[in-house]
């Protein structure tokens, strides 16, 4: 195999698993966008808060981050609970650009909050395991990133199965389709949303400390998330679990053959005209229909 | 919302008379007022004409433009590498950077304005992320490190380079509802499906208003940039201007034609206060009251002060409507 072939199927691999950690980031923001018709732009402030429980956990008590993601999950899932019963509920008629700035503002004040308590130093989480790779013919796998994408497509499937097989999973969609309908029958509309929410955080909080395995961690991280999470729902059609998995993948394919192109600093430039092309070329996502959250 | 669409008197004399005393109190204000006030009223002014060109596309048209700093960026950008690298004065750097600014938005605005909602709102902002990010990697705008502008040898120059763009940003507010423009977004802003059936083409109004919005942000950017003299992708590509003129829009009223200064007057006011006391305190509290503000008087205060119900049940009445 020559050295060009061999640096396209890294870049091909890297993307993948880069895709991974991004179908995770997106699988919450999807889901709060299909079922509430909110675009929560606190979604990079949550998976900022995600990282650091994984990085305190890891800091102070030693805690591999991996066993940790579920500690992340809970706290995110407690936190996102009331976030959503007691302030986003109120105003979840009102028009989106209503909800759209009441998310900023949650942003600002999580981010700021983090950066009071925190500071703005810039962490990681290193462990005995982060330099370690496996050698799979001509290519090499970085182990904390297939950690990430294992635990990424866990993370999905569950969420899938949750959504698909189970009551929760039907009353959420229930509401989705017709809220009044729902009601009728009987289902808890404010607390099927903070659940709904609820659940979405903790997906964000996982995606938080995947990410403290190899990106670093601080409080303004989270708007780039946020972007990430908004190109890959609209790759993969809103409201889908398999697409935004699917819209994750690729746009971790593109921005990995980008950056190899030209160059790491046109990264957030990439997934911008991606977003753009699919948004003029296909509106509905590159899957088009899988099942809907939303008619 | 219908009640919206209604046919705009001319101002009365009353009004006039009001104007042109205010118009001639802020001229003489310099002469009277300390610089540390000075600065303060230009800085007050800056948010007046962001938010009143904001309030053209988001309130007016209802298309919420969150990528507004791009403009202010590319009026930045235009007047700080004319003024350094040409030598040009700054006047005429300046009107190049609004010039420039309507010429990207033209451009920008075909494809942005087509999408809705949701899709609009996040276009721009990433479209103002890309700008941020080209500007950092090209060597004409100096990358990461920016640009170093020249001094002014006084600061009231500012002043009234603010003020004059506040008075066209006003006088643009007054106007567009006024004016077959203004109608037009206006329908497309209520039912741009009937709009288009009534013979509207929306596409190219949207584009209009879009490009006037951009023209005063490019303006505030060059002024911004000749007055703190320095420049670099964050500070200038900064998505918090956006939002700020987004939320004295919202305070003061969206869709007015002096809501708009209303907001920007009271809240960079307090702003200013809280900065006084603690930068943390002045990032936390506006993040508060961002959300403070939607979950309570999400159709801005004016509407609160001016509904005939007491002020208690305008705020309840708001909240049943929108809550679950």
């Amino acid at each position: 195999m020559n050295a060009a072939a061999q640096i396209a199927l890294q870049n091909a691999v890297n993307g993948l698993l880069v895709g991974g950690t991004y179908a995770t980031v997106a699988v919450g923001f999807s889901l709060v966008w299909g079922v509430l018709n909110v675009v929560n732009l606190a979604h990079g402030a949550l998976v900022m808060l995600g990282a650091y429980v994984t990085y305190w956990l890891f800091t102070l008590y030693h805690v591999d981050p991996l066993l940790a993601l579920p500690a992340a999950g809970a706290a995110l899932f407690a936190l996102g609970y009331p976030l959503q019963r007691v302030v986003i509920n109120q105003v979840i008629r009102a028009s989106f650009l209503i909800t759209f700035l009441l998310t900023f503002g949650l942003d600002l004040l999580i981010t700021n909050l983090a950066l009071a308590a925190w500071t703005a130093d810039i962490r990681s989480v290193t462990t005995p395991y982060s330099g370690g790779s496996i050698a799979l013919g001509p290519v090499t796998v970085p182990i904390v990133r297939l950690a990430a994408l294992l635990t990424a497509i866990f993370v999905a499937a569950l969420l899938h199965l949750m959504m698909t097989r189970t009551r929760l999973g039907s009353a959420i969609r229930a509401t989705a389709s017709d809220q009044e309908a729902a009601r009728l029958m009987g289902i808890p509309i404010a607390h099927i949303y903070a659940l709904t929410f609820a659940i979405a955080a903790a997906t964000a909080g996982i995606a938080g400390g995947l990410i403290s395995l190899s990106f670093p961690v601080f409080p303004a991280m989270g708007p780039g998330y946020t972007l990430v999470a908004f190109v890959t729902c609209v790759l993969g059609g809103l409201g889908s679990v398999p697409g935004a998995f699917l819209g994750g993948l690729i746009l971790g394919l593109v921005q990995m053959y980008a950056a190899s192109w030209l160059g790491p600093n046109y990264d957030n430039i990439v997934a911008f005209t991606v977003l753009i092309l699919v948004l003029l070329v296909r509106p509905a996502g590159l899957l088009g229909r899988g099942y809907r959250f939303r008619g | 919302m219908i009640t919206a669409i209604r046919r705009h008197a001319l101002p009365g004399r009353s009004a006039g008379v009001l104007a042109v005393l205010a118009l001639g109190a802020a001229l003489a204000f310099p002469a009277v007022a300390s610089t540390y006030y000075i600065r303060l009223a230009t800085g007050i002014f800056m948010f007046g004409v962001l938010a009143s060109g904001w309030n053209l596309i988001g309130g007016y048209t209802g298309y919420p433009d969150f990528g507004a700093a791009a403009f202010l960026g590319i009026g930045a950008y235009t007047t700080g590498i004319l003024m350094v690298r040409a030598h040009a004065p700054f006047a005429a750097a300046l009107l190049a950077g609004g010039v420039l600014s309507i010429v990207t938005a033209l451009g920008i605005g075909v494809v942005l304005l087509r999408l809705r909602g949701h899709y609009f709102a996040i276009a721009t902002l990433g479209f103002m992320i890309v700008l941020r990010q080209l500007a950092a990697n090209l060597e004409l705008t100096g990358g990461g490190s920016g640009i170093n502008l020249p001094g002014a040898s006084t600061f009231t120059g500012f002043y009234y380079w603010m003020l004059a763009a506040l008075a066209l940003a006003v006088a643009a507010g007054i106007a567009l509802p006024r004016s077959r423009v203004g109608y037009a977004v206006a329908a497309i802003r209520e039912n741009q499906d009937a709009a288009q059936v009534l013979g509207i083409a929306p596409l190219r109004y949207k584009v209009l208003v879009y490009a006037a919005s951009a023209f005063f942000f490019g303006i505030v950017g060059g002024i911004y940039a000749y007055w703190f003299t320095f420049i670099d992708p964050p500070t200038v590509f900064n998505v918090d201007f956006t939002i700020q003129a987004a939320v004295m829009t919202l305070f003061g009223g969206p869709g007015t034609a002096l809501g708009p200064l209303a907001g920007a007057v009271v809240l960079k006011s307090l702003d200013t206060v809280l900065t006084n006391i603690s930068v943390f305190l002045h990032n936390v509290f506006f993040g508060a009251l961002v959300c403070l503000l939607v979950i309570f008087a999400p159709r801005g205060l004016a509407e609160i002060v001016r509904g005939g119900a007491s002020i208690a049940e305008t705020i309840r009445e708001q909240l049943r409507e929108s809550r679950i």
